[in-house]
């Protein structure tokens, strides 16, 4: 009977915890959506920025954070394909495999803060690009690198030998196996992984605010030095230290609401695909 | 398979070496930049409680210990939460409903820092001052707050690799706990827990190293007051008091201020190493703990 009791117990105390995080997030988005869907409006996508962010939109704050974004995964997925491409077919060393494992561990848990003072000396100073784009672009990809390369490499993990045995049965280079079958075959990876990525990195501000970004007064950028962007994180970062002004309140749910739909969109579309992954490598 | 170095074995390994290039220069650059202040402050920058720039007195000892406290404090709160909420994904709840637990999960995980900095803000702070009422705190901005707020941020991370973790312990030993006449909870207290114990550990140790380097959320909330050395180390007051953390500190405009200085560019430099050294230490610790529960359930 004792026994019975302490079951019932400790599931209900297990129970409780998955709750309160499933509630956290539930609470979170309703604070949110009630708050921020007042300011929402089409003129509020099309606008720019007026009165210190009092009235107007966040036009170039959306295309800032896209041209981000895009630059990231640019400079990404070249250097994410080449760790996993090393890791699945041309490391055959487990040691060294480690080695590469252990570095993408690092490089994932690095503080986004330390690559953005990294940044600050290398394309701030040393480039001397001051604020642009490009600088932002670039540590961003470092950031995402990790997430891309991992999920890649998971989905490699997958893929039957019997692809690469048929292929290489067939007479080919090992170059064309990895262009024809296994760069193909892991597609899904590769998109998944560039989804998850993006994600991570477009809430992030840690890494701009003293390489790329600023608060107003930017539109297209036209070169490379000293074209900062205007980011939607940002946006939030510097109105939300400083004002009591409704107008400007309703403005920040906006804008912290629209954040929140880009980040939840690209996660669900990469859920489905990862989720596969995850479960075939338990079952597999 | 033969290997030849072909083009795209070339471009490979060109890839690879920038990957592993950044990785190194990060690290090269910040010692070699915070070369000034340990010529001008020795081991006093680690110790020292001091942080004037005017004066050039570079003190690190206090956003050391606000970044330990309020790490250590979110781990507090959400590390026992996490393992028990995922104690019930992996070992209570059927399946389907496991799949909506995990995708609440990962949104909760995407939410960035900078929408947990804006409720803490607007809600956090005014909580963890009334609730700080009778130790008459100044404001909410507290180590507290930002340790709370921190908390919640690295919920998802303990949980999603506990739930791996204790996933990754092989049923047939439930099964043979089940048939010696254990009951369900019996089972995950006797075999699952200790079974996956360090799978569990290096969640927690992730968990922290998120913690430790999360700049954000916590710089909004945090005080962000100077020179905070507690005179009772042992006690609640430095967490409810304003502080300062290394992040926090990098974040702020002095970053911007510092560079055409190179003792106080050195200083900046200084935390920015401190703080890399501990996450990665953190983080290597974590991953070796991994790969060794991973070997022996393989064997």
């Amino acid at each position: 009977m004792r026994r019975k009791l302490v079951h019932h117990l400790f599931r209900g105390i297990t129970a409780l915890c998955a709750l309160l995080a499933c509630g956290i997030l539930a609470w979170l988005v309703w604070a949110i959506a009630r708050r921020g869907l007042p300011a929402i409006s089409w003129h509020f996508f099309t606008e720019q920025i007026k009165l210190v962010g009092a009235s107007g939109g966040i036009f170039f704050n959306i295309i800032g954070t896209g041209i981000l974004l895009l630059t990231a995964l640019i400079a990404t997925l070249p250097v994410a394909i080449s760790l996993a491409l090393l890791h699945g077919v041309y490391l055959r060393d487990g040691t060294r495999k480690r080695a590469l494992e252990t570095m993408l561990y690092v490089l994932n848990g690095m503080p986004s803060i330390v690559c953005g003072i990294f940044g600050f000396i290398v394309f701030v100073n040393y480039f001397g690009w001051g604020k642009s784009w490009l600088s932002g672009g670039l540590l961003l990809a470092i950031i995402m690198l990790p997430t891309v390369t991992v999920a890649l490499m998971e989905r490699m993990a997958t893929l039957p030998s019997k692809y690469v045995e048929a292929a290489t049965g067939l007479g080919m280079r090992q170059s064309q196996i990895i262009w024809s079958v296994i760069l193909p075959q892991t597609m899904s990876g590769i998109i998944t992984g560039s989804l998850l990525g993006l994600a991570r990195i477009a809430g992030e501000i840690a890494p701009i605010m003293f390489t790329a970004t600023i608060f107003a007064g930017a539109s297209l950028p036209k070169g490379i030095k000293e074209s900062p962007v205007l980011s939607l994180p940002y946006h939030i970062f510097i109105l939300v230290q400083d004002s009591f002004d409704p107008g400007v309140a309703e403005k920040i749910w906006g804008t912290a609401l629209v954040m929140l739909g880009l980040v939840f969109t690209l996660s669900l579309i990469a859920l489905p695909a990862r989720l596969k992954i995850h479960e075939e490598a338990h079952h597999g | 398979m033969v290997s030849r170095w072909s083009f795209t074995k070339i471009s490979t390994f060109f890839f690879s070496l920038i990957a592993a290039g950044i990785m190194v220069a990060m690290l090269v650059l910040l010692i070699v930049q915070s070369i000034p202040v340990w010529k001008h402050e020795g081991w006093g920058f680690l110790t020292g409680t001091k942080w004037f720039m005017r004066t050039h007195e570079f003190g690190a000892a206090p956003m050391i210990l606000g970044t330990v406290l309020v790490s250590f404090t979110a781990l507090l709160l959400a590390g026992p939460v996490g393992i028990g909420a995922a104690i019930f994904t992996s070992e209570f709840l059927p399946s389907r409903l496991r799949l909506t637990v995990k995708i609440i999960i990962e949104l909760l995980a995407g939410v960035p820092a900078v929408v947990y900095g804006l409720l803490g803000i607007l809600f956090l702070r005014n909580w963890i001052y009334d609730l700080l009422t009778p130790f008459d705190p100044l404001s909410g901005d507290t180590l507290l707050t930002g340790a709370v707020l921190l908390a919640v941020m690295i919920l998802p991370t303990v949980m999603t690799l506990a739930d791996d973790a204790l996933r990754s312990v092989p049923s047939a030993q439930r099964t043979a706990a089940r048939g010696l006449g254990l009951n369900p909870t019996e089972v995950v207290l006797h075999v699952s827990l200790p079974q996956s114990a360090r799978g569990l550990l290096a969640a927690l140790l992730l968990g922290l190293g998120r913690a430790l380097g999360e700049a954000i959320a916590v710089f909004l909330v945090v005080g962000r007051q100077d020179n905070q050395w507690p005179e009772k180390l042992l006690s609640i007051n430095p967490l409810i008091e304003s502080g300062q953390t290394i992040t926090t500190k990098l974040a702020s405009s002095e970053t911007n201020i510092a560079y055409g200085d190179p003792i106080h560019w050195g200083a900046i430099c200084g935390l920015a190493l401190i703080l890399m050294l501990m996450v990665a230490g953190i983080t290597l610790a974590s991953a070796s703990l991994q790969f060794f529960s991973r070997n022996r359930h393989a064997s």
